[in-house]
């Protein structure tokens, strides 16, 4: 160490303090969710209460007033209700197949599930049509006279929609819950229908009450599915359509908001609640070896399996046959004919400027969904990293404020965007509009993802960097962000697909000159152009997919695990 | 007068908990100092403190003559060793080494040099390109030590910097930090709660128990002179016993034995009111198989009975936990004596207690 001071070095050129430069982000995150996420809501707010200056609850007695539009309150809460206990019992069993038993093809069962993630929530509700529909294929080939329009097609497309979220949860809690206390209960003489109802169901019963809030928050808000097979039965989230779009009532629309937001947050509060309790049980216990199912197990929840997941291919099968053939289902009583129309392929679906739509809505989403993949995931690890590693005072104000979207219906905040921004000309009905609802509507689960993995980057690691003489910025550059790389692709492909299939969250703020795949396809269905929206639909899942395959494949060769 | 720090009546404050209390500190230019105490105690907060990490909620950090409270850290110029190492585990070992001279924009090939001639330091040259974590725990404490150093930082502040590797690695790694300070005269300051780690390396130990310091000293003088009943208790082993002092006897509430104490000892008690704590290390108490055995100039009323009731060989010593009446106390005597001695388990043994050999502590007020 003779040499010991012959370097020159200057101390480290940063001026700012890395605590003034976190409190200005917080400051401007903070303005941010204040503009584009308080303002809207509080437009909606006093839109609702204000009239002429005056607070007035005219439009609530209006609301409650009118027996038809007083109805939609009523449907939303029946529809919720039995998807709800639907959806949470089917999972169940699906998750339980898929955690405790030894069945063959868990992981098909598992992909398939996740499959309607990928997918614009009206998909469902569409397939329903080209199948069960006036000239649905299965009513052609059976001569049905039933009417798919109404609570049930809703129902039953809403349980398809929130499926896959209630199973993600159930398969946690049930892969986590101690398979223990089961052998416990057998050795003690509990039958297996005992030791399930005895001990599996009340062992998950937080995952269970946390898959129900979700699915039924999911079913109250989804705009979707009820606008398309809805028919004349209304639920609160197209009754604010209809308001809004038909009647030009942003009042009443803005009250019919006020009415939702309650369920749907008391729902999510709820949701959070169980998800927290859920966890505080299931953490730490142990799994041991899973013992091969009797037979006749295998073969009930194969069957379960199977019925499940056979729906779900059924469905995307659908869209995708009535999208490629010429002419779907034909007419009643010629049945003999169906085999022969489902095999005569065409492609006169896809060409949509003949029913006066553009392939460009397309192009509209691709550029506006990579934009909002672009700036959400960049957003959400910025605030992800000042939140968890640096901890500003006002951080926590942060944090709260980023839960609050995931509370929040998409269409009241479209509402609320249209509302509070109809003077500003660079966001009326332009892109960036459209860019910045789809960021705030997810951000809260991209942040959410984003502090999971800033926990598991030991707290030394920023410090160390700092100690050696990195400002803020540079230590996030060089040292966070490169070890934040698989929370940071895994939300670029989280904003993307989420911008492609939104819908709520875009209805209002589309127009002639900005137009989005997404909507196009319930604008088909209103046309009564079945299969091309059948059509439109299978671009948008095939994107989706196709980019989804993309992530996995780069990303498993560089040794990254993506969801 | 050398590059001192002081801490200048520090005190931190996290919500309801007082992590430091008022300390003063001085630390000399090139002097290697210990924290030392329970889990807890105000060390590594103080040592966050005079990182940068941490502000003090009142008090001043001097250096070298200037206030720093105000200094970001990137601007001290300290470098820190962490527990956990907090390796970059992205970079190779001589981009984590070459770090903090490529964020002072040092040309490259003067970090090449720099980090080479580090790597030659510690013997580490070879491992140059492997990633971190294909590296040992003591292999990865040596880059982050030499990472730390890289820079010239003037004080270099560890983290309990062994206390995550294995024993044997622990005491090797603990004679090359000592070395490396010797070397280079830097400045160190260590936290660390294994009292043989800081007694062993440093020049000066600073034993903290609550946000207090109990006492500055030479590591001998820490174990020989402990301060406060605290110290006595935490560095090292100590039996006590306590009660009212009455001219030089001490009798013991508990056992109701009676000690007579020297004056030496007794004179550094401040007042002779009220309860009183004795202790004495188990190396001090002597201990005889028969009474009669016990030579005949020393004072008969510190000679009490107990009984043997567990032996455990710790190597050179053979430690004893004898019971006397309700209480236990531990002896320590060597190997060698034991042996010769014949004692077993059960066997019933007279102790000497030295009156020269005890400390004595104020109950209250001790601290100063």
């Amino acid at each position: 160490m003779k040499d010991y001071e012959e370097i020159k070095i200057a101390p480290p050129s940063s001026i700012i303090p890395d605590q003034m430069i976190a409190y200005i982000i917080v400051a401007i995150f903070g303005l941010f969710f204040l503009a584009f996420l308080i303002l809207p809501l509080v437009q909606i707010l006093k839109t609702s209460f204000v009239s002429q200056a005056r607070f007035t609850l005219y439009n609530y007695l209006e609301y409650f007033g009118k027996a038809r539009i007083r109805r939609s309150l009523f449907n939303s809460f029946y529809v919720a209700g039995v998807t709800t206990i639907i959806t949470t019992s089917a999972a169940f069993f699906v998750a339980y197949a898929l955690t405790r038993t030894t069945i063959k093809a868990k992981g098909f069962y598992k992909a398939i599930s996740s499959f309607p993630l990928m997918a614009p929530s009206v998909v469902q509700a569409l397939a329903l049509i080209s199948l069960f529909g006036r000239n649905g294929l299965i009513t052609n080939l059976v001569g049905g006279k039933w009417d798919i329009y109404g609570p049930t097609g809703i129902i039953i497309s809403e349980i398809f929609y929130c499926f896959p979220y209630a199973l993600l949860i159930l398969i946690t809690t049930l892969s986590a819950v101690d398979t223990r206390l089961n052998e416990a209960a057998e050795s003690l003489g509990a039958g297996p229908v005992t030791t399930f109802f005895k001990i599996t169901v009340p062992s998950a019963r937080y995952g269970i009450f946390s898959a129900a809030a979700l699915a039924f928050n999911l079913t109250i808000t989804d705009f979707g599915n009820p606008i398309v097979i809805g028919g004349d039965y209304n639920v609160l989230a197209t009754e604010i359509y209809t308001q809004v779009e038909g009647m030009q009532r942003f009042d009443l629309g803005a009250t019919i908001s006020v009415i939702l937001l309650i369920p749907a947050v008391m729902a999510f509060v709820l949701n959070n609640y169980f998800t927290k309790r859920n966890y505080a049980l299931i953490s730490g216990a142990a799994r041991p070896f899973l013992r091969p199912s009797s037979r006749s197990k295998k073969a009930i929840f194969t069957s379960i399996s199977i019925a499940v997941t056979g729906s779900i291919i059924v469905i995307f099968l659908a869209i995708l046959w009535t999208s490629i053939v010429d002419v779907w289902g034909g007419r009643s009583g010629e049945s003999k004919q169906i085999l022969k129309w489902l095999t005569t392929f065409s492609t006169r679906h896809y060409d949509f400027a003949h029913r006066g739509r553009s392939i460009s809505v397309v192009w509209t989403s691709l550029w506006i969904s990579c934009i909002v993949a672009f700036f959400g995931t960049w957003l959400s690890l910025i605030a992800g990293y000042i939140v968890e590693k640096r901890k500003p005072a006002g951080g926590q104000f942060l944090y709260l404020i980023s839960v609050l979207p995931a509370a929040i219906p998409g269409l009241v905040l479209g509402l609320g965007y249209i509302l509070a921004f109809v003077r500003i000309n660079w966001l009326y009905y332009k892109a960036s509009i459209i860019i910045l609802n789809v960021i705030i509507a997810n951000f809260t689960l991209g942040m959410l993802s984003t502090m999971t993995n800033m926990k598991n980057i030991d707290v030394s690691i920023d410090e160390a960097s700092t100690s050696l003489g990195a400002d803020l910025p540079r230590s996030f550059i060089r040292v966070i962000f490169p070890l934040s790389r698989v929370s940071f692709w895994n939300n670029m492909l989280f904003f993307f697909e989420r911008s492609m299939v939104t819908i709520s969250a875009v209805i209002f703020l589309v127009s002639p000159k900005i137009q989005l795949a997404s909507i196009t396809i319930i604008q088909l269905i209103d046309d009564g152009y079945i299969e091309s929206a059948c059509a439109m639909s299978t671009i948008v899942v095939t994107i989706v997919v196709a980019v989804h395959s993309l992530f996995f494949i780069l990303f498993r060769r560089r040794g990254i695990k993506l969801i | 007068m050398g590059k001192d720090l002081l801490l200048e009546n520090i005190t931190k404050r996290f919500d309801k908990v007082i992590a430091v209390r008022g300390m003063n500190l001085d630390v000399k230019e090139g002097e290697f100092v210990c924290f030392l105490g329970p889990s807890g105690c105000g060390k590594t907060t103080t040592l966050r403190i005079i990182a940068g990490f941490e502000f003090p909620t009142s008090g001043i950090v001097r250096y070298n003559g200037k206030v720093i409270n105000d200094v970001i850290p990137q601007k001290r110029n300290f470098g820190i060793v962490f527990q956990s190492y907090a390796l970059f585990p992205h970079m190779t070992v001589a981009e984590n080494v070459g770090f903090g001279l490529k964020m002072r924009k040092v040309p490259k090939t003067q970090i090449n040099r720099r980090v080479d001639e580090l790597l030659e330091l510690v013997g580490l040259a070879d491992q140059k390109y492997k990633r971190p974590p294909e590296l040992s725990g003591g292999q990865q404490q040596r880059v982050a030590l030499i990472r730390s150093l890289a820079t010239y930082p003037e004080i270099l502040l560890l983290d309990e910097p062994l206390s995550a590797l294995d024993a044997k690695i622990r005491v090797n790694l603990r004679a090359e930090i000592k070395k490396v300070q010797s070397e280079l005269g830097i400045t160190m300051i260590y936290v660390t709660h294994d009292q043989e780690e800081a007694l062993s390396i440093s020049d000066r130990v600073i034993v903290m128990n609550q946000g207090y310091i109990e006492q500055i000293d030479k590591p001998i003088e820490v174990y020989k002179n402990p301060k406060t009943k605290f110290v006595a208790d935490f560095v090292g082993t100590s039996n006590f016993f306590s009660g009212e002092i009455r001219g030089n006897v001490l009798s013991d509430i508990e056992t109701g034995v009676s000690f007579k104490i020297s004056h030496e000892v007794l004179s550094s008690l401040k007042s002779q009111k009220g309860r009183v704590s004795l202790s004495i290390r188990p190396e001090k108490i002597l201990l005889f198989k028969h009474a009669m055995n016990i030579p005949e100039d020393v004072d008969r009323t510190n000679i009490i009975e107990g009984s043997i009731e567990v032996v455990t060989f710790l190597g050179v010593i053979v430690r004893s936990l004898i019971k006397l009446k309700n209480k236990h106390l531990i002896v320590d005597i060597t190997e060698k004596d034991f042996e010769k001695s014949l004692l077993k388990m059960g066997d019933s043994v007279s102790l000497y207690f030295p009156p020269d050999e005890f400390l004595v502590f104020q109950n209250q007020g001790g601290r100063a």
